[in-house]
């Protein structure tokens, strides 16, 4: 060490010193303390709810005081308050049963988001502009009951529409009862990657228009026809536990996984025995299993009942579904089909599901009748170890779910408002949806937006569809205001969670079910009859207080706030379900593709990306800075590519490739995986937004915006499964695609 | 004795450089200057910004600035270690290069130290690495190689600067009496009031006997201890018994080639011809050859049981660094450390003074290409395939490695401009044996003195 | 009752969620870097779910491992660190004295398992997204080593409380954010000083063994392998 070295150092020490140090206070670094006088933060663990997805597991949160910077009346300033720190899943709550997935844990950046929206806004400039102005709670208020009272003076009352999330708990029933009462048609819920095919099937087959409860920690036997059940299907988390203990959980048993479908996913990963499927060709597979197991007479035909007798062709044992002939249309070997079905008459109790992709094609609807029957045929409904539906709280006039009649569907509620030059929709609600994103192109569901009159959001962030909204009025975060689910599946007793507040709002906002509760209550002409509540945590309390109580000197309200929900057998035998029946026995047509085949070689299969979903996690950098499991990428999107179709295009990862439909293009960065067959080109949906916080806009690419709008008849639903594509390189890499992992394989230089 | 003897001559052409200074210099001296401020800002930078701004990342924690590190820590090796050896066996023809080499020791390893504490995350705190005593009673961990690195590259400094200097008072005595004001008084400072008597003249021949021995030692292990930074760490292709020699071999070698450009250089910009003659550069040429042979077969050596070991994770290195994205830096390191050097050193008409620095260069090159090759393709490939990662440095590290270069020439210019860069009184004593040194020889060395004004 | 910590990872549970890996983001106050940072190979997860692909299209196969620090007990990462940094706690935790690092990063380059993670820059919670930070854990400074601390502060956490109601530590009852969230029940944490604790039992299965075992880093981790029939 040289002096004149050291004078160099030492001066600069002291400054850059000063500046990493004193600039940012939570840079100081922890300071010495013995042991024993350590003393950790004080935590109070307070219920909660996670509003990711409809599975609804139950949290535990962890509040600590601190500071917080908060706006109140007007002005800023530091306030001490109780701070959600960490959450947790619920280990009292039938479905968490303690777990959170990666999305749970990441819910709490909703709440501290940098950019939520923090106070009413009023738009300013042209719709889409994004130009809003701050405006008081009293206008944003006074401006809405305005817009209703306009309607209803018009005697236009049926032109007011509401568009929902996925939310199965009292705040859906608030919004439908308000919009009955109103004299509005029911509410409008989209969900692109939905599951109202299989409510549907299962509607039809066993007369529960509910997704299946699987009993894996007693299976022994699970085949899945493309449901990521480990992954973003259903209910995860309780999934999740009970297959861990279905593999290693008991003692002698582990139970076989065997996992169909055309893109390898993170559930198909954990199979024993992955297989690839001709996409569509999900149904064929499992009909003709059924065919092994009726023509060898593993299983009596009549075992099937009712949900054999929608299969057309189910009396005459299948006689079209001959192994051979499963083989041509699916591309499964017919060995193979026997050996399935011999060891699932052998290995019981077992149960088939299917999810994702096989419901999402123009014949969904009849694949999973096919699974239905399968199922049925195995014994395996309502049996330990098979496929079980949870019980339902019934609810007086309830309508939301669980009536065969169909609600109305974005698909038509654009084309009408596009068809009319005056919009039948005037006044347009939107809770917690977001339909411009992840809608396909033809829907055009931005025009039809455009084109209505008056549009009011509840939403915390600016997004796709907030953007066009004239009104924003800032919900609370799930963690500030009073939350509920009644979640349909994951559990064997019926569910009903309950999460009060578990602190104080940080901004300006309004839990969006008391803002309806005081706009009903304000407008000209009250709603008749009146809605009986002045708040949310009323109706709460008037919906637990209707439930059994826990104990005899417990009601089921208090002790709901105290574990965070109630759980248990649903008074009466729970909901009872009118069952519709089919005029004729269904047949499981062939898929529709758009896109002639020779234009379009690839299948393109979009999937809920297990960050994002459809896209509405994407403003959360704890999940965009997560790697993907399957491809390591942080902060991307791809194209997933066979290695086989990469070699014959000269794509090499990371190039730009654009895939192109009959509906439009897209350019991303390749991937090549062997997890994907040579005719099947997957991308993860969720990234691409325009306009979703910091974090998410513009960046990547919505595969959405290339599918075609083929639909699956029954119910209208998107087949999303069912665009066809043309793939070609456009350019090297372009540092787009960010992965974290270095090598794909663990003994790379083995030289075979 | 009257008028133009040899020893005067010797002692003109060698005292030019430092009496008469030409516009060129301070040319020079500006633009070498500028390139080292550069660099210095540009660690100031890297401090402020963050060290994410080089092109580290996980998992190649290790990069461009241990390179240099081990790459001028070896350069290092050419000056103190060479001359000590040529010093106890005598070569005569030692006695115009040992100063050149010397100094290039002291300097390449001020460069060298500089670099441990450039690469640090906070840089601010190096001072912890030092053991001093303190309130806290805070020790560093001695078990650490990096804080063996401090011993041992404080010791070889302390050593080489002594060394340097002992053999320069009798010269610094002679620029006192050669000059007059300040001048001559800084250099009788400097000269530690040297006067030629028979006792100084003993004590400093003996001085230099035992320095020349107690050097040696310290510099093999010097670098030994460089190489255990990597040797102790279980890192794949790191954790092997060959670095140490394989580490002193390669920094004698580079050392020698740093040596050999240095010389040329100062023959060139000094005008040294008669005193640099073609035959010296022949002797460190065949020496040169000699470390080339021997590093080509540590290089063989190491590489032969790697394969044949075919050990999973080595074998991932291996690959990378002799067929992957690694083998083009690593051919060329072959290229320049032995088929470049070898025929030219070899073959007797091409080892001439333009053969060896061509070669000499060219092993430069190659020995900071080994250097970089040995740290950075294993980091980028250890255990488990999932964290591999690969390395693209950043202007802000080349930046700093480019100034550093400048740096070294910057210092050696300087040095030259103010000290004699050949010992004039060991090359006048060369000119009157019989050695070694007798009362007689040392009473004539006076009788020189003193013929001179 | 000294405590000797160890953790069980049941391959064949395993489904690759990575509710782990968010776990320990939101629990030990690791910072994100964005995509750019990103990019240049600078993102920081304590815990990772490595994946590695076998075999080709139709039989490819993909097996998962989460893989964080193994709490060596023959650690590489310590004695390389010249400032005690990451040193042997006396219950045999590798722990990193983050205001003693100045940044060598010696650790990382010693450490087979790349588990160790740089503060190239300050880390940054665009505000107020601050608030969520864990008081409990400390923020670590541009130019600093960090990684998997085993939650220590929750081990501090219960160790203190068992010592003030003087009752031992139940199995089970103490869990690092990951294994708490853990979906599947992959991961086992305990005492493995107590020979019937479930991580003890767990380490002792045939189907048990340690990453990277031979290099020798005796690890506080055991992998369980997946069992598969195909
Ligand atoms: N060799 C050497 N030893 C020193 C010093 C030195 O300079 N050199 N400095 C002394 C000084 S001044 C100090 S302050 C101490 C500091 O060293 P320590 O106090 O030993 O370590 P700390 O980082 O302060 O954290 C204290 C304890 O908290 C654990 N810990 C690590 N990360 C976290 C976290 O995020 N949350 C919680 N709750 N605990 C954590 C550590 O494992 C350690 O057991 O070292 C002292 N010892
Ligand atoms: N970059 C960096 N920052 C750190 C740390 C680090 O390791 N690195 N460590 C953190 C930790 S853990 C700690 S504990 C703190 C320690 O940092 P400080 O609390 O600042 O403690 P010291 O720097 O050890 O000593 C502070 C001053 O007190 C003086 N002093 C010594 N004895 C006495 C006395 O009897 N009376 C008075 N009045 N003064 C006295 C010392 O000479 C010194 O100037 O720094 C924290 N900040
Ligand atoms: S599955 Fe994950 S996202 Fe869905 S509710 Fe449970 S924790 Fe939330
Ligand atoms: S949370 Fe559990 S199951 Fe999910 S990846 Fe981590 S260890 Fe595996
Ligand atoms: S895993 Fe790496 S960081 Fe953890 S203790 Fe072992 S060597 Fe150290
Ligand atoms: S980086 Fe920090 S912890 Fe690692 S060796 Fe260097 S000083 Fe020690
Ligand atoms: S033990 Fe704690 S620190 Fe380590 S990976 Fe798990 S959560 Fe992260
Ligand atoms: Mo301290």
């Amino acid at each position: 060490m040289d002096r004149r070295a050291f004078i160099k150092v030492t001066a600069i020490t002291g400054t850059s010193a000063t500046l990493a140090n004193c600039g940012n206070p939570e840079h100081q670094l922890i300071r010495f303390v013995p042991d024993e006088e350590r003393v950790p933060g004080v935590a109070e663990w307070k219920p909660g709810l996670c509003p990711l997805c409809s599975a609804g597991c139950g949290l535990l949160v962890r509040v600590m005081e601190g500071d917080a910077e908060v706006l109140r009346g007007g002005q800023t300033g530091v306030m001490k308050m109780g701070l959600a720190k960490k959450l947790e899943g619920n280990p009292a709550h039938p479905i968490s049963q303690g777990k959170l997935c990666a999305r749970g844990q990441a819910a709490i950046q909703l709440t501290y988001h940098p950019d939520r929206i923090a106070h009413p806004l009023k738009r300013t400039g042209a719709r889409g502009s994004g130009q809003f102005q701050e405006v008081s709670w009293d206008v944003a208020l006074a401006e809405l009951v305005t817009q209703l009272d306009g309607l209803a003076a018009a005697g236009n009352r049926q032109s007011l529409a509401f568009m929902t999330g996925p939310s199965t708990g009292q705040r859906g029933e608030l919004v439908s009862q308000f919009l009955s009462r109103f004299g509005a048609p029911p509410a409008l819920s989209y969900e692109a990657f939905g599951d109202e095919v299989l409510r549907r099937a299962n509607l039809m087959s066993f007369g529960r228009s509910q997704l299946p409860t699987l009993d894996l920690p007693r299976t022994r036997y699970v085949i899945s026809f493309g449901a990521d059940f480990l992954g973003t299907w259903n209910s995860p988390v309780a999934q999740s536990a009970g297959y861990g203990h279905m593999r290693q959980g008991r003692s002698g048993v582990r139970a076989t996984f065997v996992q169909l479908e055309s893109r390898m996913s993170q559930t198909g990963a954990n199979a024993d025995e992955w297989i690839p499927v001709r996409p569509g060709t999900e149904g064929v597979v499992a009909l003709g299993l059924a065919h092994v197991l009726l023509a060898s007479g593993l299983r009596p035909a009549n075992a099937a009942g009712r949900a054999g007798a929608v299969i057309d062709g189910w009396s005459s044992g299948l006689s079209a579904y001959t192994p051979a002939e499963v083989e041509r249309r699916t591309g499964v070997v017919a060995a193979r089909i026997e050996r399935l079905a011999r060891e699932l008459a052998d290995q019981r109790p077992g149960v088939a599901v299917i999810g994702g992709a096989p419901l999402a094609h123009t014949n969904g609807l009849a694949a999973a009748l096919a699974v239905n029957a399968l199922n049925a045929l195995l014994g395996s409904v309502g049996e330990p170890g098979g496929v079980n539906f949870m019980p339902q709280i019934a609810r007086p006039g309830d309508t939301t779910r669980s009536r065969g009649d169909q609600p109305p569907t974005l698909a038509r509620m654009t084309a009408d408002i596009l068809a009319a030059d005056r919009s039948p929709v005037q006044a347009l609600l939107i809770d917690d949806a977001n339909p411009v994103f992840t809608a396909p192109p033809a829907w055009r569901v931005r025009e039809a937006l455009v084109k209505v009159p008056f549009m009011a959001s509840f939403g915390s962030f600016i997004d796709e569809t907030s953007v066009l909204a004239d009104l924003i009025l800032p919900d609370h975060s799930f963690l500030e205001s009073w939350t509920d689910a009644r979640p349909e599946s994951g559990a064997a007793v019926a569910v009903a969670t309950l999460a009060p507040p578990a602190m104080r709002p940080l901004h300006q906002t309004r839990a969006m079910p008391d803002v309806l509760l005081e706009v009903a209550g304000r407008l000209a002409q009250p709603l008749s009859p009146a809605l009986p509540w002045q708040t949310f945590d009323e109706m709460l309390r008037a919906a637990f207080a209707a439930l059994p109580a826990p104990a005899p000197d417990a009601d089921a309200w208090s002790s709901a706030q105290q574990q965070g929900g109630w759980w248990g057998a649903p008074a009466g035998n729970g909901l009872q379900i009118v069952p519709v029946g089919l005029a004729a026995p269904l047949k499981l047509a062939d898929p529709q593709f758009d896109g002639a085949v020779a234009e379009y070689p690839f299948h393109f299969l979009p999937y809920p990306s297990q960050a994002f979903l459809d896209g509405r996690l994407a403003h959360l950098p704890w999940l965009q800075e997560l790697p993907d499991v399957m491809s390591t990428a942080m902060w991307s999107s791809w194209v997933e590519i066979n290695p086989q179709t990469a070699a014959r295009l000269r794509i090499a990862e990371g190039d730009i490739v654009e895939v192109a439909s009959t509906q439009g293009s897209l350019r991303a960065p390749a991937l090549v995986s062997p997890g994907v067959a040579p005719d099947v080109i997957a991308m993860p949906a969720g990234q691409g937004h325009e306009t979703f916080t910091r974090y998410a806009s513009g960046r990547g690419q919505n595969p959405m915006k290339i599918l075609a709008p083929l639909t699956e008849p029954e119910t209208g639903a998107l087949a999303w499964a069912a665009t066809r594509v043309r793939l070609s390189r456009v350019g090297g890499p372009t540092g787009e695609l960010i992965l974290f992992a270095g090598g794909m394989a663990e003994h790379p230089n083995v030289r075979r | 004795m009257t008028g133009d003897t040899p020893d005067r001559r010797i002692s003109d052409d060698l005292l030019r450089p430092l009496l008469t200074t030409s516009a060129r210099f301070y040319v020079l001296v500006a633009f070498l200057g500028a390139i080292v401020a550069a660099g210095l800002v540009t660690w100031i930078f890297q401090m402020y910004q963050g060290f994410g701004v080089t092109g580290i990342r996980w998992p190649i924690f290790w990069a461009f600035y241990v390179t240099n590190f081990v790459f001028w820590i070896g350069i290092s090796h050419a000056g103190t270690l060479i001359s000590a050896i040529l010093r106890l066996v005598n070569a005569r023809w030692r006695r115009p290069v040992t100063r050149c080499a010397e100094a290039i020791t002291v300097f390449a390893l001020m460069i060298g130290a500089m670099f441990p504490i450039i690469h640090l995350g906070r840089p601010w705190l190096f001072f912890w690495l030092v053991p001093y005593p303190n309130q806290r009673g805070i020790w560093p961990n001695f078990r650490s190689p990096l804080v063996w690195d401090f011993f041992a590259i404080s010791t070889y400094l302390t050593g080489s600067v002594l060394f340097l200097l002992l053999p320069m008072i009798p010269d610094l005595a002679l620029v006192r009496d050669r000059t007059t004001g300040t001048r001559s008084r800084i250099y009788g400072v400097l000269a530690l009031g040297w006067q030629g008597t028979t006792k100084q003249w003993h004590r400093l021949e003996s001085a230099m006997q035992i320095m020349a021995i107690a050097i040696l030692p310290v510099a093999v292990s010097v670098h030994t201890i460089v190489s255990f930074d990597f040797s102790m760490a279980p890192v794949p292709m790191w954790h092997s018994t060959i670095f140490g020699p394989y580490f002193v071999a390669g920094a004698i070698f580079s050392g020698l080639a740093a040596l050999i450009v240095a010389m040329a250089f100062l023959r060139r910009l000094l005008h040294l011809e008669e005193y640099l003659h073609p035959v010296h550069f022949q002797n460190l040429g065949k020496l040169l050859l000699l470390m080339s042979l021997l590093w080509a077969y540590f290089l063989f050596a190491e590489r032969l049981t790697v394969w044949y070991g075919n050990e999973a994770a080595e074998m991932a290195v291996f690959e990378a660094t002799q067929r992957g994205s690694f083998a083009p830096l690593y051919w060329t390191m072959v290229v320049c450390n032995f088929v470049i050097p070898f025929p030219i050193l070899a073959l007797k008409k091409l080892r001439t003074i333009a053969g060896c620095v061509f070669a000499s260069c060219s092993v430069l090159i190659g020995m900071w290409l080994e250097r970089f090759l040995i740290i950075v393709p294993s980091l980028g490939h250890k255990y488990l395939p999932y964290s591999w990662g690969t390395y693209r440095p950043r202007p802000v590290e080349i930046m700093i490695t480019i100034s550093t270069f400048a740096a070294m020439a910057l210092l050696y210019v300087l040095f030259a401009k103010f000290v004699p860069i050949i010992s004039i009184w060991e090359l006048k004593v060369g000119m009157h044996p019989p050695h070694p040194v007798s009362a007689e020889e040392s009473e004539e060395a006076q009788q020189l003195w003193r013929t001179q004004p | 009752m000294a405590h000797r910590w160890g953790m069980a990872v049941d391959l064949d549970r395993c489904t690759g969620c990575e509710a782990c890996v968010t776990a320990c983001r939101a629990e030990n106050n690791v910072p994100t870097v964005g995509a750019a940072q990103a990019a240049t190979g600078r993102a920081i997860h304590w815990m990772r779910v490595e994946r590695y692909w076998e075999g080709e299209f139709p039989d490819a196969r993909l097996k998962f491992r989460p893989v964080l620090c193994q709490q060596c007990d023959a650690a590489p990462c310590e004695p390389v660190c010249p400032t005690y940094a990451s040193h042997h706690t006396e219950e045999g935790l590798n722990a990193q004295v983050y205001n003693r690092c100045i940044g060598t990063r010696y650790c990382a380059n010693a450490c087979p398992y790349n588990v160790r993670f740089f503060n190239f820059f300050n880390p940054i919670w665009d505000k107020p997204l601050h608030l969520q930070l864990n008081p409990d854990v400390s923020i670590r400074e541009v130019g600093v080593m960090e990684k998997c601390t085993f939650c220590v502060q929750r081990i501090s956490a219960a160790e203190i409380q068992a010592k003030a109601d003087n009752t031992p530590i139940t199995d089970g009852d103490l869990k690092p954010a990951c294994v708490q969230s853990c979906p599947a029940t992959a991961l086992v944490f305990g005492d493995l000083n107590d020979s019937e604790s479930a991580v003890s039992r767990l380490s002792r299965s045939s189907r048990g063994s340690k990453l990277l075992g031979d290099l020798g880093t005796q690890p506080k981790v055991t992998y369980l392998a997946r069992q598969s029939q195909a």
